[in-house]
């Protein structure tokens, strides 16, 4: 399989590759927009030259990397002109009677304005920066409002002070809720989309290993050597498991990088020290974790081989494997978002059955330490590969292998 | 006497279709039969179930002794097996293919080189054989298959139309082959061919074959002289009532 161009290329190098070249895109762009974001220029029109628009203005001028220009016009046609001719991506209008609203203590008026020019992310930011300048100014005039208002009491601004700490396994652990939720989130999405990855990338191998073989006409020549039926099975399982684990590695890696395209420029969380808070995963929980994969795996290897018997060709064979999919996808999702104990009655049964629903189990328990419903999800899925296993078989050793099919589309007429 | 194939009584239904019709024959040790006969009359769904591929419906088939149906695992190291339609991995060179299926049939690896190199002469490929198999013609690929089947030296090698599509040139050097390798290696050959003048030349033994059922058998020439033809053709034609 691995001297097939098709395969090495397709599921070993583009990963390596791609994922990379998609993460220094993304990386190449963000660098740049973050310097289109190291000026923001704004332009300020003042209609009211009273105390709090001036108050407005410095303040502004003050912000570091923001550049005011001041408008000098009469009507916001001309404005509008004015702005669209510089460089600026937000207008302040200040109007008449601001500043007395604001010391009589009625709500001023303030008008911002976005100037569109190509409607790129740059823009988009720049004026949101703005926004944000302008918010900050507002919460600034609420808090000398209610300072002067209680000059005696320095926590009215700040009356709580609130800190946070887990619960783990029935023990309380000062540890930050929010860091600990952002690691097993990360999990919650990174596991199940490389498991489903690794699972789809094995079947779509083990599937195609048995069509190439009917397409390229070397079946016939396979079965008739002294080789057991099982024999041959377990060899075309095996070779797409490991070149499917080898492609996975690939796939990886490459995402990792192209992952942490995303998180460049952002700081990073104090890391939290799983072991000292009880819950690092131990060597029990990988081999459990470890188990479950393989198992799972197996089986979905397994019915990928069944499909391909009823197929004539690769084309065929992959689209009878278009069915399989769903009920790789359901769990996924489903425990991507969520709970099993939270979901309906029904759902829990109906993802229990499934037998890709378990190794996601046993990636949670890796961290809850809850093994017995990994346990017996491994002796579950264990079972339903041993009945696949047994069917593919038994199709493996009788002529099926070689004479049934299924033909998805319409049949030609006599015409055709 | 010898057999190394019996066939008794065979039938082969495919749902509404009956491929075989009550075939019997037997095939003598060391010796070069022929299954002749138009398309669809049976020839390859018979090599295909002495081949131990599908299963009869009814009857029987014996290869030195053992039955094919139940011990399928026995017979398979006895035959090698050379579908009309066969094709081999194009990634890998001619001398890879030739390890990659010798390693099921050698003991040791010495005997493996050895297989490799009978086969590598067999093929008369030469150089070529170092490159890759989708680089090669219809006709290399055929001799390169042929030699697969030949190189282990099997007691029965079953081959179904071994000179289809070939040109002239390629088709008289694997006819050369087959006869040589049987001579010299005493291997049992059964083919099929709808190719009357080739199966006069290589076959010691004949069958007629037609929906399903052998309508005549002999040698080429006994047949020839019973029904006064000039060739295996003509006596085909008046035995199956073409004429």
């Amino acid at each position: 399989m691995m001297r097939d161009p098709r395969i090495l290329l397709g599921m070993v190098l583009a990963p390596l590759i791609i994922f990379p070249l998609m993460g220094f895109i993304l990386r190449t762009s963000t660098e740049a927009m973050q310097e289109s974001l190291r000026t923001v220029p704004i332009a300020i029109a003042d209609f009211d030259h009273g105390a709090a628009a001036k108050n407005l203005t410095d303040f502004l001028k003050s912000m570091p990397n923001v550049k005011v220009e001041v408008i000098e016009a009469q009507t916001i046609d001309e404005i509008a002109a004015a702005a669209q001719a510089s460089n600026v991506t937000s207008v302040v209008i200040i109007p008449k009677g601001f500043s007395s609203n604001i010391t009589e203590g009625e709500r001023a008026e303030l008008k911002v304005y976005g100037v569109f020019r190509s409607g790129g992310i740059g823009e988009s930011l720049t004026f949101s920066a703005a926004q944000s300048l302008v918010e900050l100014f507002k919460q600034k005039l609420i808090n000398e409002t209610v300072q002067t208002r209680f000059p005696d009491n320095p926590n009215v601004l700040d009356p709580l002070a609130i800190s946070q700490d887990s619960i783990i396994k029935g023990k309380p652990v000062n540890v930050n809720p929010s860091a600990l939720f952002s690691f097993t989130q990360a999990q919650s999405f990174g596991l199940p989309l490389a498991l489903f990855m690794l699972i789809i990338l094995a079947m779509q191998l083990a599937s195609t290993s048995v069509a190439t073989e009917k397409e390229e006409k070397t079946l016939e020549t396979l079965m008739s050597l002294p080789l057991s039926r099982f024999t041959l099975l377990i060899g075309k399982l095996a070779g797409s498991t490991l070149v499917a684990a080898i492609g996975a590695v690939a796939t990886i890696f490459g995402v990792i990088y192209y992952m942490g395209s995303f998180a460049f420029g952002i700081p990073t969380q104090p890391s939290v020290d799983l072991a000292a808070i009880g819950l690092a995963p131990s060597l029990l929980s990988y081999i459990i974790l470890g188990v479950s994969v393989f198992v799972a795996l197996l089986s979905a290897l397994a019915l990928a081989v069944v499909i391909s018997v009823f197929a004539e060709d690769v084309r065929g064979a992959q689209s009878l494997l278009g069915f399989v999919y769903m009920p790789l996808l359901i769990p996924m999702f489903a425990l991507m978002f969520t709970d099993l104990n939270t979901l309906p009655y029904g759902f829990q049964i109906l993802l229990l059955a499934l037998p890709f629903t378990h190794p996601m189990l046993a990636a949670r328990a890796t961290i809850t330490g809850d093994y017995l419903l990994a346990v017996l999800g491994i002796g579950y899925v264990a079972l339903f590969t041993l009945a696949i296993l047994y069917i593919a078989a038994r199709l493996f050793a009788t002529e099926k292998i070689l004479t049934a099919k299924i033909r998805l589309g319409r049949k030609k007429t006599r015409e055709e | 006497m010898a057999y190394a194939v019996e066939a008794t009584d065979l039938v082969k239904r495919f749902k509404e279709i009956t491929a075989l019709d009550g075939l019997t024959f037997k095939v003598e040790e060391g010796k070069i039969y022929g299954l002749i006969g138009p398309n669809g009359a049976g020839k390859t769904t018979t090599l295909r179930i002495v081949s131990t591929l599908i299963l009869p419906s009814q009857g029987s088939v014996r290869v030195f002794g053992r039955d094919v149906v139940h011990e399928a695992a026995e017979v398979r190291k006895l035959i090698t097996y050379l579908p009309e339609e066969a094709g081999a991995y194009k990634n890998l060179s001619g001398y890879e293919y030739l390890q990659f299926m010798g390693g099921f049939n050698s003991r040791n690896s010495a005997d493996l080189k050895q297989m490799v190199e009978n086969a590598a002469r067999i093929s008369g490929l030469g150089d070529r054989l170092k490159d890759r198999v989708k680089g090669y013609s219809k006709g290399m690929k055929r001799r390169l298959l042929v030699a697969r089947a030949l190189m282990n030296k099997p007691k029965l090698a079953i081959l179904d139309e071994p000179t289809s599509g070939l040109d002239v040139l390629h088709a008289y050097h694997v006819r050369e082959i087959i006869k040589q390798y049987a001579k010299e290696h005493k291997v049992t050959i059964l083919l099929s061919s709808h190719n009357m003048l080739e199966v006069e030349q290589l076959c010691d033994q004949v069958a007629l074959v037609n929906k399903g059922k052998i309508i005549v058998e002999g040698t080429p020439s006994e047949l020839k002289s019973k029904h006064k033809a000039a060739n295996l053709e003509e006596v085909f034609v008046e035995v199956a009532g073409l004429a």
